[in-house]
């Protein structure tokens, strides 16, 4: 061992203190706060006031609270199985490194990068029922035009189609890394046994990549669960509370209705939840 | 043939709403509530972008959202580099708890902690304030793992030669890490202003000021407005993607493989 050696390793802690700071004032107090500010009432004009359980009980009988985690849900029972089916098929077509494949990748990317804002403004317009393309190709094919956000249903299904778009060739790559860690000889085995394509990619393919299905489910899930801007700019939330998903929901609450304490009672309540999720999600990929 | 055309089809839908939205912003007001639509403008129009800039105040929004996401960035960048020098390769009691610490804030993002957030910048007194929309953006999970995940790669021997020519710890810094790191500062940097660009929940919680709106909090509120023409809406829209636009084609490579997935070589 080198007698300077000591002096090497350094104390350093200098250097994270500006970071330490703001992730305190960012992320640590707002995680605590979010449970602190559950028992109090606040209007932003009046002092805050414990309230002890309170926010609480009203949340039990909060009935557009729980519809709008049952929305969020849904939402994500629609565009999570679409996101996964669509971007392993994506990069099924895509993974070799071809220039057709380089080239195309980037259309398929592009809407992740697509300001929310953007993109959901750009669907509202094109799902718009006087204006919009789609019910004009309807219309040219001898149908009837649909209320695509302003029907409950399809406003659903239409924000999470929006959603699928933003994410597919986001998680397309994940798959494509994923396909292109599995050594072809794998297929070749399988292909000189005579096996057909299908039965390569169901036999061979799929199993291989069980890291990166749950990786790819992971992360939609959670993207999927925070969603807000695409729902609040395409629908508001409408009809009614058909796609108010629970960050909308509790958005509503904090900032129309100044309802600050109650609001960090339903954000304590959706942490958990996505904590939740998270923990699952693990917990399936280690038993596995 | 199958497989080209399958992807082919699939362009066309997935690109069906910037098409149109970027066709639409060539019409002229008159022909834009056509019913039933037209596809294609009988005449190409620039009404919708002489609005935007005209009586939308489209540079007002520019010159907030450059200011934030430029002022960001650099400090974005600085925090980064220093937080995951000193967690890579520092050592003082409790650092790995803090490692923790960080990586579990990525599960908790902003649309979740919009009401905490909010509390933390009223009591800072960052309402209202372009500040709001710089100060609590900078601490990024995402940023400082990458970071800590470089500086790892760097071999301890460089800094050792450096304390035995006789420079101190700040000089280090300056001069051994940081002129290491720059392909780290490159992809911060662009992933940075790539994020304040498309914000939206921090500017929409902060800033009730019209003329302190970023361009994204823009282009949602004139939304809410009645009798602003969808011309000039779709002109906004398209002018606010041609930034992130121009940055995704020259640094494709760097964004679809990620900036977690690393692969950044000092």
């Amino acid at each position: 061992m080198r007698s300077g050696n000591i002096n090497i390793v350094k104390n350093r802690f200098v250097f994270v203190i500006p970071g330490l700071i703001l992730f305190t004032l960012f992320a640590l107090i707002p995680i605590f706060s979010v449970f602190v500010m559950g028992f109090t009432s606040w209007d932003l004009l009046h002092p805050i006031k414990f309230v002890g359980l309170r926010n609480f009980k009203n949340m039990l009988h909060d009935k557009w609270f729980w519809n709008s985690i049952l929305v969020s849900f849904k939402f994500m029972g629609i565009s999570v199985p679409l996101i996964f089916v669509l971007s392993l098929a994506l990069a099924l077509a895509l993974y070799k490194e071809d220039r057709f494949s380089r080239i195309f990748r980037a259309f398929f990317y592009w809407p992740y990068m697509i300001p929310a804002v953007v993109g959901g403004t750009m669907w509202k317009w094109l799902l718009s029922y006087d204006t919009g393309l789609l019910n004009y190709i309807l219309l040219k094919l001898g149908l009837e035009p649909i209320s695509w956000l302003e029907e409950s249903t399809n406003a659903l299904i239409s924000v999470s189609i929006a959603q699928v778009w933003i994410l597919a060739g986001f998680m397309m790559m994940i798959f494509i890394t994923g396909l292109q860690n599995i050594p072809s000889e794998y297929q070749e085995a399988a292909f000189v046994d005579g096996a057909t394509k299908w039965q390569v990619f169901w036999y061979v393919i799929f199993p291989l990549l069980k890291n990166t299905n749950i990786l790819v489910l992971i992360v939609s899930i959670a993207y999927c669960f925070r969603s807000f801007t695409i729902v609040y700019i395409m629908t508001t939330g409408g009809p009614g509370y058909a796609t108010t998903v629970a960050p909308l929901y509790i958005y509503q609450r904090a900032f129309t209705e100044y309802r600050i304490g109650y609001a960090s009672a339903l954000s304590a309540v959706v942490l958990i939840i996505a904590l939740v999720i998270a923990l699952i999600v693990l917990r399936v990929r280690k038993s596995d | 043939m199958l497989r080209k055309t399958f992807i082919i089809i699939l362009v066309i839908i997935f690109m069906l709403p910037v098409f149109w939205s970027v066709i639409s912003s060539f019409k002229s007001i008159s022909e834009i509530y056509n019913y039933p639509p037209t596809v294609f403008p009988s005449k190409i129009s620039f009404e919708g972008y002489l609005r935007v800039f005209k009586d939308y105040n489209f540079m007002t929004y520019l010159n907030n959202t450059l200011f934030v996401a430029v002022i960001a960035t650099v400090i974005t960048v600085l925090v980064c580099i220093m937080t995951g020098y000193g967690l890579a390769k520092g050592s003082f009691p409790g650092k790995q708890l803090l490692t923790n610490a960080m990586l579990t804030t990525l599960f908790i993002t902003a649309q979740i902690m919009m009401v905490p957030l909010f509390i933390v910048i009223k009591k800072l007194e960052l309402v209202n304030s372009l500040w709001g929309l710089i100060i609590p953006a900078v601490y990024t999970p995402t940023g400082t793992f990458t970071a800590i995940q470089y500086m790892k790669d760097i071999p301890d021997e460089l800094m050792e030669s450096a304390k035995i020519d006789g420079a101190n710890e700040w000089q280090i810094f300056w001069k051994i890490i940081m002129p290491l790191s720059k392909p780290l500062v490159a992809a911060l940097a662009i992933f940075s202003f790539t994020w304040r660009w498309n914000d939206f929940i921090l500017p929409l919680i902060v800033i009730n000021d019209s003329k302190l709106y970023t361009i994204q909090l823009a282009l949602s509120s004139l939304q809410g407005q009645y009798s602003i023409p969808w011309n000039a809406i779709m002109a906004f829209s398209t002018l606010a993607i041609v930034p992130t636009l121009v940055i995704f084609l020259l640094f494709q490579k760097l964004f679809m493989r990620g900036l977690m997935a690393g692969g950044l070589k000092y």
